[in-house]
């Protein structure tokens, strides 16, 4: 019994613990930190990609029209390590993302969170590392 | 009975953090690696020389080869050649080479890891190769067999290493670099006249420090010394597929006028 207890502590200590992110290149070059936004819409491609996954969901506007978002992720290796697998997310899932947009002002940006409705967050490890 | 409700409470308050582990029983590498690495002692081969195979993380700069290499501030500065600030002067993050796929060089790591692998094992080995997962997949080849380097190797990325053991240090002897990688993000300069001398020594089961002699008298007035280190990854961890050309979107769409091709940005 004990041991059993001190094991669950161990695992909740353990999986409890914040999650170290990876980018094989600094992110603010291509992204503006000053620039967060935050993009509710629903998945319509998942490219489980190196040297970054993405995921691209579509964002209604205010005046009706739609707009597809391109989202990068970390590292395939990254997200692996971090527990993830291509099935954290499915096409048509809605997902609300905080990122930081592209210098550019085209709809990409870098993830920083991807929260389901439920409240879950998945596929962390986005941000600079 | 007490105890069958503590291990209700915690077995829900884990539940949801089980869940963010899809497929697995167990904690992630990433936070297997937050309790720091194994401890134990050196492994040896059988006849007694230092182990060194393992999957390893780090070992060198990413940000700032100054201030990651135990220098003080400015002394890099402080040794750079008039033609190498300049050089610097010119380099963004965006301009960097690994944004377009290209290698890390030496001494840089990534935030991947690599693989040591001595061969053969049974006897002394002849070569030791570092594969190295991320940016690039690519690997890193030392002669261990006694040969010189030839008089005039051709530019590479990694160079021409030759190796040997001093008692338990790995001392790899490297020269013939291309002077297109980048220490560090901040853009620090070499040139083809560098010579890297690295002396890998494992510490204990989980630790390889990594000190490495910068000697480029086309880049710096003198050498220095930095020094790293490698943290040997869980038991389970293994190198992973990293193709970075298969999606590589760097500045595409998100720099205006960036060029992929070169790297460089019109004003």
């Amino acid at each position: 019994m004990r041991l059993s207890i001190a094991f669950i502590l161990v695992a909740v200590s353990v999986l409890g613990g914040p999650r170290p992110v990876v980018a094989h290149h600094s992110i603010t070059g291509e992204f503006d930190p000053s620039k967060p936004v935050t993009l509710k819409g629903q998945v319509t491609k998942i490219e489980w990609t190196n040297p970054h996954a993405r995921i691209y969901i579509d964002v209604a506007q205010p005046n009706g029209t739609i707009v597809n978002w391109n989202i990068e992720l970390a590292a395939v290796s990254a997200l692996a390590r971090n527990g993830w697998t291509r099935s954290a997310l499915k096409i048509g899932d809605t997902v609300t993302v905080d990122g930081i947009h592209a210098r550019s002002g085209a709809p990409i940006a870098n993830a920083r969170s991807v929260v389901l409705p439920d409240g879950r967050k998945v596929l962390s490890g986005a941000a600079d590392q | 009975m007490k105890a069958h409700l503590v291990i209700l409470v915690l077995v829900g308050a884990t539940l949801p953090l089980l869940a963010q582990q899809p497929g697995q029983g167990q904690p992630s590498i990433s936070t297997q690696r937050l309790k720091g690495p194994p401890t134990g002692p050196v492994p040896r081969l059988p006849d007694g020389t230092v182990d060194l195979s393992g999957v390893w993380v780090g070992g060198g700069p990413i940000n700032d080869i100054e201030r990651e290499g135990g220098l003080k501030p400015g002394e890099l500065d402080a040794l750079m050649r008039p033609s190498a600030k300049a050089l610097m002067a010119t380099r963004d993050v965006t301009m960097e080479p690994h944004n377009r796929c290209l290698p890390m060089g030496v001494p840089r790591t990534t935030p991947f890891p690599f693989r040591m692998v001595q061969t053969p094992t049974h006897k002394a080995a002849t070569h030791i190769f570092m594969l190295q997962e991320g940016n690039i997949h690519s690997y890193r080849q030392v002669f261990m067999d006694g040969r010189k380097h030839p008089p005039d190797p051709d530019p590479t990325w990694y160079g021409h290493s030759i190796g040997w053991w001093e008692k338990d240090t790995l001392v790899i002897d490297t020269v013939g670099y291309n002077d297109k990688f980048w220490f560090d993000r901040r853009g620090t300069p070499h040139t083809e006249q560098l010579h890297t001398i690295e002396r890998w020594t494992r510490l204990d089961l989980g630790r390889m420090e990594n000190k490495v002699t910068i000697d480029d008298p086309g880049a710096f007035t003198k050498p220095f010394t930095v020094t790293f280190m490698a943290t040997l990854s869980p038991q389970g961890d293994e190198l992973m597929e990293y193709i970075c050309q298969e999606n590589n979107q760097y500045g595409v769409h998100t720099i205006p006028g960036f060029d992929p091709l070169t790297g460089e940005t019109k004003k």
